[in-house]
């Protein structure tokens, strides 16, 4: 925001957040240690061999459901709290993929005549061949994309580098999971031993895929209503006031870069840009707290009234009139100006 | 080929550092107010700063010169 920067901007959300996903980690690797020869009949594995598949396969499985988080908070609004703090999620799981790199390089490499990296980059080069093909360079390039990422999420970076450079550096994290499911499939796939990645990882993979589509799809349904939309002149019927829940808002498109997000406070309605001046995120996903607008990404939050964040923050949104007839809520596209007030449209709450 | 990238590595990493080192401890706060007086985040941006070295001097004197030497 535009105070001075702090480590990590904690507070009880982030901390119960973090606890969770640590405990959870926690609890996923002791499992797999755990169970690891009931996973593998009739092969006894060292400990070395299970303790850096249990942090690959942890690092995979979070990297999934990292990718699956924001489609499914579009499709059904019960996962925003998870979409919450996704930024530790991610930080934590290059954490947790660095591990796994540790332990191979120790394992496999640690004795190795020559520097460890170079007997790293240098012991598999049948680039020509499908089985055995160097594998261990695709899981290189992905920890290096984590690594770029997680050292580029304080909010100093998004300042810094420009939003829209920042976004597009964090879209790599596709090409990272791309990366990560080749080297998969490559190496822990054609070891016969290892049967449940058979199953979780094509799982995992197509379920990342099918809820960018289901995602896309509703999206696309959204840009068709809103093109109807800005076909009428003037002022745009939205729907009945007693349909937006205490908290909440709908989500109305105005073009494919343009929505507005309709909140309810209590019996009082107001509309404001729906894209959060951090880092875009969709704030009609979020819910009033404390009386403010608070966005479900990382917990930016604006005055309903004015599109103003609360002082000692000076961050601003454009903020729209609204007007009731015969029951319904009707708005006006046109924009205004950042942080000016509006009255709020007095409806009444859903019995 | 191997021991040549560990060694570009090595370097771009050394230098990365550098370079970091000297932006957040001399540079930071000419180009981001919110950094002014705030210390503890620092150690943090020095994997992306040793990473992303010749973006960051890019944009360092990019910013420098937009703030028209008012700091």
């Amino acid at each position: 925001m535009s105070v001075a920067y702090t480590p990590v901007g904690w507070n009880a959300n982030k901390i119960f957040y973090d606890v969770a996903l640590g405990l959870a980690v926690a609890a996923y690797l002791w499992i797999f240690m755990a169970v690891a020869e009931g996973m593998a009949p009739g092969a006894r594995f060292d400990d070395a061999t299970i303790e850096m598949r249990a942090y690959g396969s942890c690092a995979f499985l979070m990297l999934s459901a990292i990718l699956c988080i924001g489609p499914l908070a579009r499709l059904d609004t019960r996962f925003l709290p998870v979409l919450y703090n996704r930024r530790h999620f991610g930080v934590m799981t290059c954490f947790v993929a660095i591990m796994h790199a540790r332990h191979v390089i120790a394992w496999y490499f640690a004795f190795s005549p020559v520097d460890p990296y170079v007997a790293l980059l240098s012991s598999n080069t049948s680039f020509a061949r499908l089985a055995g093909f160097p594998f261990e360079l695709l899981g290189v390039a992905a920890l290096l994309v984590l690594t770029l990422l997680a050292a580029t999420s304080h909010d100093f970076w998004l300042n810094f580098l420009t939003p829209p450079r920042w976004k597009a550096l964090h879209m790599s994290i596709y090409a990272a999971y791309a990366c990560v499911v080749a080297h998969v499939s490559l190496g822990a796939l054609l070891t016969p031993q290892w049967q449940a990645m058979h199953v979780v990882m094509p799982a995992c993979a197509l379920t990342v895929v099918a809820l960018h589509l289901a995602a896309a799809a509703r999206q696309a349904r959204l840009d068709r209503t809103a093109t109807m939309a800005n076909e009428a002149v003037g002022w745009i019927d939205v729907g009945e006031a007693s349909g937006i829940a205490d908290g909440r808002a709908i989500i109305v498109p105005l073009s494919d870069a343009e929505s507005v997000a309709i909140f309810r406070n209590g019996d009082a309605l107001g509309a404001i840009a729906n894209a959060c001046r951090h880092q875009n995120g969709p704030l009609g996903e979020g819910r009033i707290i404390d009386g403010c607008v608070t966005c479900p990404w990382h917990g930016f939050q604006y005055r309903l009234e004015d599109g103003c964040a609360p002082p000692p923050y000076t961050e601003k949104l454009a903020t729209y009139n609204l007007r009731s007839a015969n029951g319904w809520i009707q708005l006006d596209p046109r924009p205004n100006p950042p942080g000016t007030r509006v009255e709020p449209l007095h409806a009444p709450a859903r019995p | 080929m191997a021991a040549i990238i560990v060694t570009a590595c090595e370097v771009w990493l050394a230098i990365g550092l550098t370079v970091g080192l000297w932006f957040i401890l001399a540079g930071i706060e000419r180009i981001d107010p919110a950094a002014r007086g705030a210390y503890a985040f620092r150690p943090l941006l020095l994997p992306g700063l040793a990473l992303l070295w010749p973006f960051v001097v890019w944009r360092w004197r990019q910013l420098a010169r937009s703030s028209g030497g008012r700091c």
